[in-house]
């Protein structure tokens, strides 16, 4: 019969070939149900999911009884070698041994993208099973992930260890209130970075940056926003001229429409007079963080930022920086902020991500990556007792690195994120097209 | 017949200019990898480092699973691809029917479509379907872009090949499988190969659709690369890139001495 068909006829040969092309994908799904049900069978069998109000009723040993024996998967940002080799293998072991907990990794590089496949969970209604258990975040995906509801919680305040936190970290992150949804981890001082061999003195306010940048032309750039560094950048000088202009009174951060007119307009002339002598005379500005950081290696320009204050001291030991760079603050201040860890909607394993959190945030820890990677310690020394208070002190720095004192007498909190936003958009119409 | 000196010369110019060209970034890749540091205005690395590499082969940088990964998707994927692509772009090539344009257009979509937008969607529906979270469903989600191409590069072989050599093979008393190994198979191999490394390249270089639709359990090369250019450690992510270009480079050669013998 189908050789008939086959014979020499156009539709018959359509017929034939259609239905082969049926046959394959049916046995293609064939093949792929049984595998999928096949991995369905290896999977490890579901926790009872722990609900938050139950965590904010529980004793902390039952948390920990009920994480023991599972699997935390953190999507934790993985571009940094030091970092991963730390978390791989000494938080791991501390973790199995001390909680039984097993921590796996999954490579992270951008945190949108872990925001947008829980919005899409969320969505498709995968309430159950995630396959992620823990997340670092801040700022805007934070903002983004509490908004669209897939950040379980709140827990935060409910951790034994969270009262070594200072009240700013637990409280607001960029602007949105934490109420809970994540817990405050790492902190972070924007800081400048210059080479003592090029520039003996560097300018160590925002008036005094002016005069340098405009005697030493095309030394000088900063990125562009909305890129994270230089809308901090720009930010402080924002922030100089809202002090100079709320009248004597302290300024608080909060977002006021007049003297943002005020305080935007002096920030745009500053922006405006140093453009001509910027690198490339202002035309254009560097992209990227490893864009500004290749030019400042290259002795294009004599100065780089970051929100990371041990940034230098890392890239001196990578031999990308000279020996002789180091960094600094303004003596007006700079802004500082946290990172936070928070457990997704759907984690399979809440209790798991609850212990390994706590632990992350103890002193022990903290004072152990502080050994490690030279990371900033987080933690407020009046909540220590006197020996970790004394460790935490003797904490070693890098030789780019300031001390977390000096740091912490120049931190300026975050203003509201009305401000920034406002800022960039006046920036791009006033400043970049200009 | 001897070709002219002149012609000799000037394919010897331009065999050492394209091999310049695909050799010269792999070069610079290979120095920028076992460089400390390397900087303008300096020509070569100042100091030499074997920092990269040794991270790359460490456990902590779980290289050697992810590419494992990588390997077993993407030949699976290419099998899968071709198996769909034979029958498809036979008909496609050889078949006038009615919605041929619309089943063309169809088949083009997931190209065509802003790959973000095409990867949401898809990550939706197998959610719906629970496939997410495994690795079937990667391999599953990559054949969405490798069938189009795989397809249409086949459609373009049996295009070029006259469906009356079929015909008369049966007539001389072929039977279907003696058709296809001794008639329709050495007409289109060159152009399978090619589909294949199609497949197999597609599949390889995927990033969104596996993070999304692997769920971070499926690791694959690309999520380990990423993180690394993204960081900002260019010894790292040079390294990285060379071993997640050696097995791109090694079938696309197989395929391209494949083809010259097949000439």
């Amino acid at each position: 019969m189908v050789k008939t068909i086959k014979k020499n006829n156009p539709i018959g040969r359509l017929l034939f070939s259609t239905l082969g092309a049926l046959l394959l994908s049916q046995m293609l799904a064939l093949m792929l149900t049984l595998m999928l049900s096949g991995c369905a069978k290896k999977g490890t069998p579901a926790r009872q999911a722990l609900t938050a109000e139950q965590f904010n009723r529980a004793r902390w040993e039952e948390i920990v009884a009920q994480a023991a024996g599972g699997e935390v998967n953190f999507a934790m940002w993985s571009g940094d070698e030091a970092r991963n080799r730390y978390y791989q293998s000494a938080v791991a072991t501390t973790v199995k041994q001390r909680y039984g907990v097993t921590l796996r990794f999954l490579p992270t590089s951008d945190v949108a993208d872990i925001v947008n496949k829980l919005l899409n969970e969320k969505g498709a209604g995968k309430n159950t099973g995630g396959t992620i258990d823990l997340v670092w975040i801040n700022g805007e995906n934070f903002g983004a992930a509490k908004q669209g509801g897939v950040l379980w919680g709140p827990f935060a305040e409910a951790l034994p260890n969270i009262k070594h936190f200072a009240e700013d970290a637990r409280q607001r992150d960029f602007g949105t209130p934490v109420e809970g949804y994540e817990a405050p981890y790492q902190r972070a001082q924007f800081v400048i970075a210059y080479d003592t061999a090029r520039v003996p003195d560097p300018p160590r306010s925002i008036e005094k940056l002016r005069e340098w940048i405009k005697s030493h032309r095309g030394r000088f750039t900063y990125l562009a926003p909305p890129d994270f560094t230089g809308s901090a950048f720009i930010r402080h000088i924002l922030l100089f001229y809202l002090k100079q202009n709320s009248g004597g009174a302290a300024f608080d951060g909060r977002f006021d429409e007049q003297l943002y007119q005020r305080a935007a307009a002096a920030t745009i002339a500053y922006l405006n007079e140093i453009k001509p002598y910027l690198w490339r005379n202002g035309e254009t500005y560097p992209a990227s963080p490893k864009e500004a950081d290749r030019l400042f290696a290259n002795n294009e320009i004599d100065f780089t930022m970051s929100y990371g204050p041990s940034f230098a001291s890392e890239r001196i030991a990578r031999g990308e920086y000279p020996a002789t760079a180091r960094t600094f603050v303004f003596e007006e201040g700079t802004i500082g902020n946290y990172s936070y860890l928070a457990i997704p909607f759907n984690a399979s394993n809440a209790a798991g991500a609850l212990v390994v959190i706590n632990h992350l945030l103890s002193p022990a820890h903290t004072l152990e990556q502080g050994r490690e990677l030279g990371s900033l310690f987080p933690l407020s020394l009046e909540s220590l007792t006197p020996a970790d208070r004394a460790a935490a002190e003797a904490l070693p720095l890098g030789p780019a690195t300031l001390s977390g004192a000096e740091l912490a007498r120049r931190q300026l909190p975050e203003p509201d994120a009305q401000y920034l936003e406002r800022l960039e958009k006046d920036w791009r119409e006033k400043v970049l097209r200009q | 017949m001897k070709k002219p000196a002149p012609v000799k010369v000037a394919k010897a110019l331009a065999v050492i200019a394209v091999t310049g060209l695909a050799a010269t970034p792999l070069a610079l890749l290979t120095a920028r990898s076992l460089a400390q540091s390397w900087y303008w205005p300096s020509l070569a690395p100042p100091a030499w480092s074997a920092r990269a590499w040794r991270y790359v082969f460490s456990p902590a940088a779980e290289v050697l699973p992810s590419l494992a990964t990588s390997l077993s998707v993407a030949l699976a994927v290419t099998l899968l691809a071709v198996i769909v692509a034979l029958p498809a772009s036979r008909v496609l090539a050889w078949q006038e029917f009615r919605g041929k344009r619309a089943a063309l257009f169809a088949l083009l979509l997931p190209v065509l479509t802003p790959p973000l937008a095409a990867t949401m969607g898809a990550h939706s529906l197998f959610l719906r379907y629970e496939l997410t979270d495994t690795w079937a469903g990667v391999a599953l989600s990559h054949l969405i872009g490798a069938v189009p191409y795989a397809t249409l590069m086949l459609t373009g072989s049996f295009s070029r090949l006259d469906p009356d050599y079929e015909a008369q093979a049966r007539t001389l008393g072929a039977r279907a499988f003696d058709v296809w190994r001794h008639v329709t198979f050495p007409a289109i191999a060159p152009g399978l190969a090619v589909a294949a490394l199609f497949a197999f390249l597609i599949s390889w270089s995927q990033y969104l659709t596996t993070l999304l639709i692997g769920g971070g359990r499926i690791v694959t090369l690309p999520l380990t690369l990423v993180a690394f250019q993204r960081g900002g450690d260019e010894a790292i992510a040079a390294a990285l890139s060379l071993v997640f270009l050696a097995p791109t480079v090694v079938a696309a050669f197989s395929v391209a001495r494949f083809l010259k013998e097949s000439q």
